[in-house]
């Protein structure tokens, strides 16, 4: 009995050894058997509590793929309800009296989203480079705007990528208008700050108020009527200036912008050959 | 107790690592490194062998629950933390009454690394055989139990040089 108490204790490590690997062998064939046992898996609310936790931690890396698709969708969404708003104006009852009824061309739009793989906000010439092109459909002079209001207009196209001239550069000027009232007038960029720009032309008879919504108006074959611009922040007129002095803030954060849709007038060409036609004669 | 809490400390960060960045690594299919077994590599030399022994049974089931890979790692640690005395013994000539901690300082360059690698791969072999449970993919299995090791191994050695003494 004695020397089999000495044996026990002269190796009491491997039989301790031992013990341990036939509770894991066990542990490993009893759970192929049932697969997962459902104490020890990751079912296991302290387990499955700390996965998500690094879930989340993970999940903020993919949001950008998230973002990408996201934006892809809402794009081809636009593009859904556009076609049914130009299906369903078609089918509208028409007047007996009216000519024949068509599209309104300010309907006749598709977009294509685009990222922003470039741009500058502290020049005094900024450009903003898309990752898409002439393959993706855009063509010069087509309008640019982002889902806050109106981004640029497209400069120059290549086969996969295409340059805006955004708001803030002073070599456009985008046709604005107040939402209340309707008088139009040219945004410009005063080359300062990239949160602010200026709107001419407006004649010091017209009643503004600071906050007053500016909209695109629609004048010009590049912008639909109504995309946002941006809100008066200040104004201000001297005794003898017949224009006043707008301030405007910007409706983009050029700063943040990442996805934007480009707008495809479809009747753009028919528009541009009718006007010139037009003036040649 | 200093050695006793960064013991602890060690035991957590190498879990957490492990569980939550080098099992998410499956760099070519083949490299998925266990660099939790640090923890037992660096226990101090004379450590009571039953303590080691259930140290590492706990170490192997905690990754064990985290991986859904109940046993597996309980085995191959457990089998490591077995053949450890004897593989000090083995490549060091610590003097009775030492009780140093593993490293390059304490052991020496050479006889560290021999050390390392060797329970390394001893973990590692048991723990794809174990997974494999079979020995139709040799071959595959082959190559990553070498890539695992080889990585496991650089980054033990990585931490370990990085430390002061």
């Amino acid at each position: 009995m004695k020397n089999l108490i000495n044996f026990l204790i002269q190796y009491s490590v491997v039989f301790l050894f031992l013990f341990l690997e036939i509770i894991s062998l066990t542990l490993i064939v009893k759970n192929q058997e049932y697969q997962k046992s459902v104490f020890l898996s990751s079912s296991n609310s302290v387990v499955s509590g700390m996965y998500e936790w690094s879930n989340s931690v993970v999940e903020f890396f993919k949001l950008r793929a998230a973002n990408d698709n996201l934006s892809e969708e809402n794009t081809s969404l636009k593009n859904q309800i556009i076609n049914l708003q130009n299906k369903l104006s078609t089918l509208k009852p028409e007047a007996s009296d009216s000519v024949h009824f068509r599209i309104p061309p300010e309907m006749e739009y598709q977009f294509i989203s685009a990222k922003v793989i470039n741009s500058s906000t502290n020049k005094l010439l900024n450009y903003i480079t898309l990752n898409k092109g002439a393959i993706d459909g855009i063509k010069v002079d087509m309008g640019v705007i982002s889902d806050e209001g109106v981004v640029g207009i497209v400069k120059t196209v290549s086969k996969r990528f295409s340059v805006v001239i955004p708001i803030l550069n002073p070599k456009i000027e985008i046709s604005c208008k107040f939402k209340r009232n309707n008088y139009s007038g040219g945004l410009l960029w005063s080359g300062e700050d990239y949160r602010y720009a200026n709107l001419t032309d407006i004649a010091r008879h017209v009643e503004l108020a600071l906050g007053d919504t500016i909209i695109t108006s629609g004048l010009t074959s590049t912008f639909p009527e109504g995309i946002p611009v941006g809100a008066i922040e200040d104004f201000k007129i001297k005794e003898s200036d017949a224009y006043y002095k707008i301030k405007v803030k910007l409706a983009v954060n050029f700063r943040t912008l990442s996805h934007v849709k480009v707008i495809n007038y479809l009747n753009f060409q028919e528009q541009k050959d009718l006007e010139k036609k037009s003036e040649e004669l | 107790m200093p050695t006793v809490l960064q013991n602890i400390f060690r035991f957590v960060l190498l879990v957490l690592f492990q569980v939550l960045v080098l099992n998410n690594i499956q760099f070519l299919g083949y490299i998925n490194p266990y660099l939790y077994i640090l923890f037992i590599l660096a226990l101090p030399v004379q450590i009571p062998r039953w303590f080691l022994l259930v140290l590492a049974f706990i170490l192997g089931m905690t990754i064990d629950i985290f991986s859904n890979t109940i046993g597996m790692h309980a085995f191959a640690t457990v089998l490591v933390a077995f053949f450890r005395d004897g593989i000090i013994k083995l490549f060091t000539n610590i003097e009775e009454g030492n009780n140093p901690t593993p490293s390059f300082y304490t052991f020496g360059v050479s006889s560290y690394i021999k050390y390392v690698v060797l329970m390394v791969i001893i973990h590692h072999t048991t723990l794809f055989l174990l997974e494999a449970f079979s020995f139709s993919h040799f071959w595959i299995m082959l190559a990553k139990i070498l890539l695992s090791s080889m990585v496991t191994i650089l980054l033990i050695m990585g931490i370990q040089s990085i430390k002061t003494k």
